[in-house]
């Protein structure tokens, strides 16, 4: 058990649970009756394999798409059918899949947008100084955004979602199409804002990435939870090595 | 827009500009700083104001150029900073123009002024594109269908006031709406007037009076929009374009900053029509809804650079000169071919707008910096 995990025996209630909550896409069931509990300060990783329904997952949580059945509830309070941006004010942030930053703009004004809403513009400089350096892109304030690398680009979507301050932050394959060393970069971020109190959800292909991680994990399949335990139970567990890691 | 800052409160934090305000209409979002920018924005503001008296152009034609430099600046906001093409942007200047005209018809006379009739060409558009924009943006339309829905909308405009013809049926008032032959009659539609009682300036649309009125009006529009444009509310439009679904996350109603610029650029389509009505004594279906009117606003705005306020508005002036030239010089029949030609031409050149590549050519020969949208299509040539 891990020291997020061990949080989640210590607190009552869950920031983030799932009750329930399936997803149809016509005749398509893209989550089936889901049920899950996140704790507060957590870090959960969730794996499965190719349209097991983990993008949809968090594209429910968000509020892109509403769930055919169930509930979502955030701090106790029912979001199932809350618009996203009323999501993002209650404390979810998110970085999905595909690259989400304002390319044609430079770094600093890619955090004008998130910061606007609690922040004066006087005090910006500062904060987004503050995050560049957790996010390991210190002093490019001025770059242009589509002159940063891939890796770069995935961190400035993360130091992005971090600056609205979430109390829960999504992050949907961080390390997508990253080296070596940078996806072991971002597993210190991911790993240091948690330890700074963040409870974050990471959806992962990189096994590696995720064994980095060592937090509660769960495995969905086919829209369902199929398993859920520390890495290490997920890793050893004949069950999921069949359906996931494609193992006997 | 819930937002705790100050909505107008400059966001370009690393400029330094030493007058108040220049900080104010400047910034990211606008090309052109500094000295050299505004030493050439007053020597042509200068020359445009000397140009009847020392240069002898002819202000019954030149005023429809500034009228156009409205109607470019409402699309430039709406498709240029927001990403929301609309083909049907002539819709609200001709509703602005008839609006003007049946409240100038009917109350001209009473009251010796234009106030409410132009109050009117502005509001009446206005809350049009509230309606529309409302059901288009909750309905979470997007792209290629909001662009179909306005020139349909437009269209629908054209059939509709068409058929109006009967005077019995279609009439306001003393305006008859007068289908094909436009709204009548014509000789009780009134320029823009100013005051009260005795003290009333009719400005007559055909004359020098007219043309500075006007060019006063577009400056004063402009460097607003400029403010506008570099204060966090033009931040939020460039987010909304670059990638609304992330700017939502982000905790803002994008459906709310849609709305809200579509409402603005409605409103100065209003005001230019209003203008347009007023400079000829004329509006008819044909004139403000057709597909013409409407594909012209958008050729005008792609060719001078849609993504800058300043290069729009300086290519819908250019190319109804332009036009104009061509239309006078002998070979009317040619205009229009050469017309498209220019547009082919410039969307293979200068993608982002031909100024846009000027003035980033300017801006390198005097060593500014340019808008982040000009910086990245360099970066991309």
């Amino acid at each position: 058990m891990t020291a997020p995990a061990a949080k989640t025996a210590a607190h009552g209630r869950p920031i983030l649970e799932i009750r329930n909550v399936t997803k149809d896409f016509g005749g398509v069931r893209a989550t089936d009756d889901l049920s899950l509990a996140i704790a507060p300060g957590e870090l959960h990783c969730m794996i499965g394999p190719n349209g097991a329904g983990k993008s949809t997952f968090f594209k429910l949580l968000m509020g892109t798409i509403r769930p055919t059945k169930g509930e979502i509830l955030f701090n106790g309070e029912d979001i199932t059918r809350l618009p996203p941006h009323q999501r993002a004010r209650r404390g979810l942030g998110i970085k999905f899949q595909n690259m989400q930053v304002y390319s044609e703009l430079t770094v600093f004004q890619n955090f004008f947008i998130p910061l606007r809403r609690n922040h004066k513009p006087s005090a910006m400089p500062g904060l987004v100084a503050d995050i560049l350096d957790r996010i390991h892109l210190s002093g490019l304030e001025d770059e242009l955004v589509r002159n940063l690398s891939h890796g770069q680009q995935q961190w400035l979507s993360i130091g992005m979602s971090i600056a609205l301050e979430p109390k829960v932050l999504l992050l949907d394959e961080p390390a997508a199409g990253m080296g070596r060393d940078e996806t072991q970069s971002t597993a210190e971020i991911i790993k240091s804002l948690n330890a700074e109190g963040m409870t974050i959800i990471v959806i992962e292909h990189d096994m590696e990435f995720i064994r980095n991680l060592s937090s509660r994990t769960s495995v969905l399949h086919l829209g369902a939870l199929f398993a859920q335990g520390s890495y290490e139970e997920i890793e050893t567990d004949d069950d999921v090595r069949k359906i996931y890691l494609g193992k006997v | 827009m819930t937002g705790r800052a100050d909505e107008t409160t400059p966001v370009n934090s690393h400029a330094k500009i030493p007058f108040g305000f220049l900080r104010l209409v400047e910034g990211p979002q606008t090309m052109g700083r500094g000295w050299p920018f505004w030493t050439g924005f007053a020597i042509v503001i200068l020359l445009a104001f000397l140009a009847p008296t020392y240069f002898g152009i002819r202000p019954y034609r030149v005023n429809e150029f500034i009228v156009s430099g409205f109607l470019a600046a409402s699309l430039s906001i709406l498709w240029g900073y927001a990403g929301i093409l609309s083909l049907g942007q002539a819709a609200f200047f001709g509703v602005g123009g008839y609006v003007f005209g049946i409240i100038g018809i009917n109350l001209f006379d009473a009251t010796g002024n234009t106030h409410l009739a132009l109050a009117g060409g502005i509001l009446a558009p206005t809350v049009f594109a509230a309606f529309v924009g409302a059901i288009m943006f909750f309905a979470r339309l997007k792209g290629v269908y909001i662009a179909i829905l306005m020139l349909v909308l437009s269209l629908l405009l054209e059939t509709f006031m068409l058929q109006t013809a009967d005077p019995e049926v279609y009439r306001i008032g003393e305006a008859l709406l007068g289908g094909a032959n436009g709204l009548r009659p014509a000789s009780d539609i009134p320029s823009v007037a100013f005051g009260w009682g005795e003290a009333v300036a009719e400005i007559n649309g055909r004359r020098e009076g007219f043309y500075y009125f006007a060019l006063t009006l577009l400056i004063v529009v402009y460097l607003g929009l400029r403010m506008l444009l570099n204060s966090s509310f033009g931040y939020l439009l460039v987010a909304v374009r670059e990638d609304p679904d992330r700017t939502e996350t982000f905790g803002y109603d994008v459906r709310l900053i849609q709305l809200a610029v579509f409402c603005l650029s409605a409103a100065l389509a209003g005001l230019a029509g209003s203008l347009d009505t007023a400079r000829i004594n004329r509006v008819d279906p044909e004139l403000v809804f057709s597909v013409s009117a409407n594909i012209m606003v958008v050729i005008w705005v792609a060719v001078g650079g849609r993504k800058d306020l300043t290069t729009a508005i300086l290519g819908a002036i250019t190319l109804e000169w332009l036009y104009l030239w061509l239309t006078t010089s002998g070979s009317p029949e040619y205009a229009t071919l050469v017309m498209g030609g220019i547009l082919v031409a410039a969307m293979l050149i200068a993608p982002e707008g031909v100024f846009v590549w000027i003035g980033n050519r300017l801006g390198r020969l005097f060593g500014r910096s340019r808008t982040p949208a000009a910086k990245a299509a360099e970066a991309r040539q």
